[in-house]
């Protein structure tokens, strides 16, 4: 290895990207504007549930229960309907996503001491948000039920009303939040994004990057050339993961800066163990443009090796703690779980290298693994 | 019959066999690649299996307890922490423990019980036990706090009824009311349905996007577009041929991701019409692609290509309804939202798929993806004709 030819090759690397005008300002565009759009963009807080009404009882004991729920900000009350006949189309259209069903008679048989069912139906199409409002559903009437409960008491025992609500709920839950105490999603949205991010866009650089001299044929020019496969790959690469790494500390900004999360570890740990996380997705471009003989294969290679398992095994939007044994296994396989815990460790828990030591350990090995599966499959003879 | 009418018939099927040799051509080409293919076959099939397997709810989270109390009392409510939601995962002796599970992530939460719990439940003073959840993770952490909420509020309410001298018979004659919850569409709510379902319309949002981009600018790039253009072929029988032949193996995917996964291993019902969802998919991999066909244009080589369809389809896959709930977002994301193809087509191919609503019901939507398809295709198609004209 002789760092002059790794300088020039770096440097002929560097400047096929300078003059590739569009593909550089791409380089920096991408990560920043995914950052703003998913920053602004993925809520995943349950509210606003559109639902309809259908009140066959209309008194005023009904209207109080209907109001528990039109008040709520996690529902959006649409109007009420007629029949039960009507509720079908509106769900089938997602219209609403949750319907009441109060049955006649409601007040009647609650004065009169007589349990009354009511039904409530939930659409079950996307299951995150249907074990969201059906919690919801269920502590309303909770609440509904514990007053008429209190109001029974202190009738039946003659105790005070005030009394009679502290007997019912004889235990009170204190619920605390830590790392995160308002449950804003932004704040751990941000840290997350930076894994996302910088998950996808350097295997894609790297990727193309090299399938292209592949596609062209001007990485000939290196097979008769001097230069050895550790001086290519290293040459080659350096440019990649210098722009990656720019892209860590624009990123790291955007999200102290334009989304206001705390950072609260150490910069220096987290900044380390960021560029060993790049150079891992590097890797993983670096050995897919080995395999791929076509641009567009590689592409498509990249998306299965990176898009899905970021969507589905990074924690970003499925946690990885209530995977089932199998899908656990495959998040485990991927570098972007560990680097999730190292970033949500670092901004809001402050933890670092004492805690987090053996997810960077992870990362270091995974890099390494890359790296040099990627010098033992490059060969400067072209096998047929 | 007239010349100049056998002369039209004669031009139109000189026009289709230029069509068909074209798809051919494309078809083969692709065919060829076999990295290509595996990576297509792989999308449609293990990847929507893996998809599949991932569970949404909360599963298992650890639970550790500081029981200051240690009667039967405090005991039976520790032992209401169970699967599938929660698990047990020992006791700890002291706060900073608890602390320091929850920083290591080897606790998702800690329950701590005072002392004289049982004391105060008898005396029927009220009580307080505190929760303390790590909400890192947003999803994880509301999930346990509203499941927590309700183990909590269900003990506290029997121990009250028992208090009281009430059995659960005895409750006939109090006035509540029984919650009867239905979950229609999923009565089971099985993630596998929703989740192997959202895999797919990712994956042919993916690659409506990127093959026909990437066919439309590999020829830029190797140079065979001046092959085409000097052949009698218009700009349009260059491009349409690209957009059938990646549609036909985007269908035909589909057709087997259907039948092998999605209705074959997770048993998802195929409530509405299977024609009215082909035809939609159909329609809006033409939207997709008119996109990519836009995005080929801009670029001269299939990096920036890459480069920009990202960034155009991970926000449209992301915001696309799907994950995030288009009713909680803010009012400029909603709006965008409305303009995202992939929104229509997630909620007409659910409501096909699951719900079995057919076009009576879903006119609206299908109007919206076609208006947007055209409009995006027609767009796509202009672009591209333009950019031989100089």
């Amino acid at each position: 290895m002789k760092p002059t030819r790794i300088k020039a090759l770096a440097y002929k690397e560097w400047r096929e990207i300078l003059r590739d005008r569009l593909f550089l300002s791409l380089a920096f565009i991408v990560p920043v504007s995914m950052m703003l759009i998913f920053g602004y963009g993925i809520k995943l807080d349950v509210e606003n549930i559109p639902f309809a009404v259908l009140d066959q009882d209309r008194t005023a004991m009904s209207r109080d229960y209907l109001h528990l729920f039109m008040d709520s900000r996690y529902f959006d009350y649409k109007g009420h309907v007629q029949s039960e006949r009507e509720l079908e189309p509106l769900l089938a259209d997602s219209k609403i996503r949750f319907a009441i069903i109060v049955p006649p008679n409601f007040q009647e048989n609650l004065k009169a001491g007589r349990p009354v069912a009511v039904q409530s139906l939930i659409d079950g199409t996307f299951p995150f948000r249907t074990s969201t409002s059906k919690g919801y559903v269920i502590a309303i009437n909770n609440a509904f039920n514990g007053k008429l409960l209190a109001g029974f008491i202190s009738r039946k025992m003659g105790v005070p009303p005030g009394q009679a609500a502290a007997l019912v709920e004889p235990v009170k839950v204190q619920l605390r939040y830590l790392y995160n105490q308002e449950i804003k999603s932004l704040w751990s949205i941000a840290p997350t994004m930076m894994m996302f991010i910088l998950l996808m866009t350097p295997p894609f650089l790297t990727a193309l990057g090299v399938v292209r001299e592949k596609e062209n044929g001007s990485i000939y020019n290196i097979y008769s050339s001097t230069v050895t496969r550790a001086e290519f790959l290293v040459g080659k690469l350096l440019p990649y993961l210098g722009i990656s790494i720019i892209n860590v500390i624009i990123l790291w900004l955007m999200a102290v800066l334009v989304f206001a999360a705390p950072f609260k570890g150490d910069p220096l740990f987290f900044f380390l163990a960021s560029v060993i996380y790049v150079s891992c997705t590097t890797g993983i471009g670096l050995l897919v443009s080995l395999f791929a003989r076509t641009q567009v294969a590689a592409m498509m290679i990249t998306v299965v090796v990176t898009i899905v398992p970021a969507v589905l095994y990074s924690g970003l939007l499925v946690p990885i703690a209530s995977m089932d044994a199998a899908s656990q296994f495959e998040a485990h396989l991927f570098p972007a779980m560990y680097y999730t815990d190292i970033a949500l460790g670092s901004f809001l828990k402050g933890i670092g290298m004492g805690q987090l030591w053996g997810r960077v350990g992870a990362l270091l090995f995974y890099s390494s693994v890359l790296w040099i599966a990627a010098y033992l499959l490059f060969h400067k003879r072209v096998r047929t | 019959m007239t010349h100049s009418t056998w002369n039209s018939s004669g031009s139109i099927y000189l026009w289709w066999s230029r069509m068909a040799a074209m798809t051919s051509k494309e078809l083969l080409q692709l065919a060829r690649d076999t990295l290509l293919v595996l990576a297509v076959l792989y999308l449609f099939t293990l990847d929507i299996m893996m998809a599949g397997g991932v569970k949404m709810d909360l599963s298992k989270a650890t639970v550790v307890v500081h029981d200051a109390d240690h009667s039967p009392a405090s005991r039976e409510l520790i032992y209401r922490f169970q699967q599938p939601y929660f698990q047990l995962g020992g006791e700890i002796l002291d706060q900073k423990e608890g602390i320091r599970l929850l920083d290591q992530g080897k606790a998702l939460m800690v329950l701590d019980i005072p002392p004289r719990f049982q004391h105060d439940l008898i005396q029927g003073r009220p009580t307080e036990v505190q929760v303390r959840i790590d909400t890192s993770n947003t999803v994880l952490g509301t999930l346990a706090a509203s499941y927590s909420g309700q183990i909590i509020g269900q003990y506290g309410f029997d121990a009250a009824l028992q208090r009281m001298g009430l059995t659960a018979e005895g409750l006939a004659a109090v006035p509540m009311f029984v919650d009867r919850h239905r979950v229609w569409y999923n009565p089971n709510q099985k993630d596998s349905w929703f989740m192997s379902i959202s895999e797919l319309l990712t994956v042919i949002t993916v690659l409506a996007m990127m093959l026909p981009a990437a066919a439309a600018v590999r020829e830029k790039e190797r140079g065979t577009i001046e092959q085409l253009l000097v052949s009698p072929l218009t700009p349009v029988q260059i491009l349409l041929p690209k957009v059938v032949a990646m549609t036909l193996v985007i269908l035909l995917g589909t057709a087997l991701s259907l039948t092998l996964v999605i209705k074959g291993i997770f048993h998802a019902p195929m409530k509405g019409s299977l024609p009215l969802f082909f035809a939609v998919t159909a329609m809006y991999t033409f939207t997709m692609s008119g996109l990519g066909l836009f995005v080929s244009t801009m670029s001269r080589n299939l990096a920036q290509a890459a480069m920009m369809i990202i960034m155009i389809m991970m926000p449209i896959i992301l915001l696309s309804g799907a994950w995030t709930p288009p009713e909680a977002m803010p009012v400029g994301i909603r709006q965008a939202m409305y303009i995202s193809p992939l929104y229509y087509y997630i909620e007409v191919s659910y409501d096909i798929l699951l719900k079995g609503a057919g076009i009576g019901i879903l006119w609206d939507s299908l109007l919206g993806l076609s208006l947007l398809g055209s409009l995006v295709f027609g767009f796509g198609v202009w672009r591209f004709r333009r950019q031989f004209r100089s």
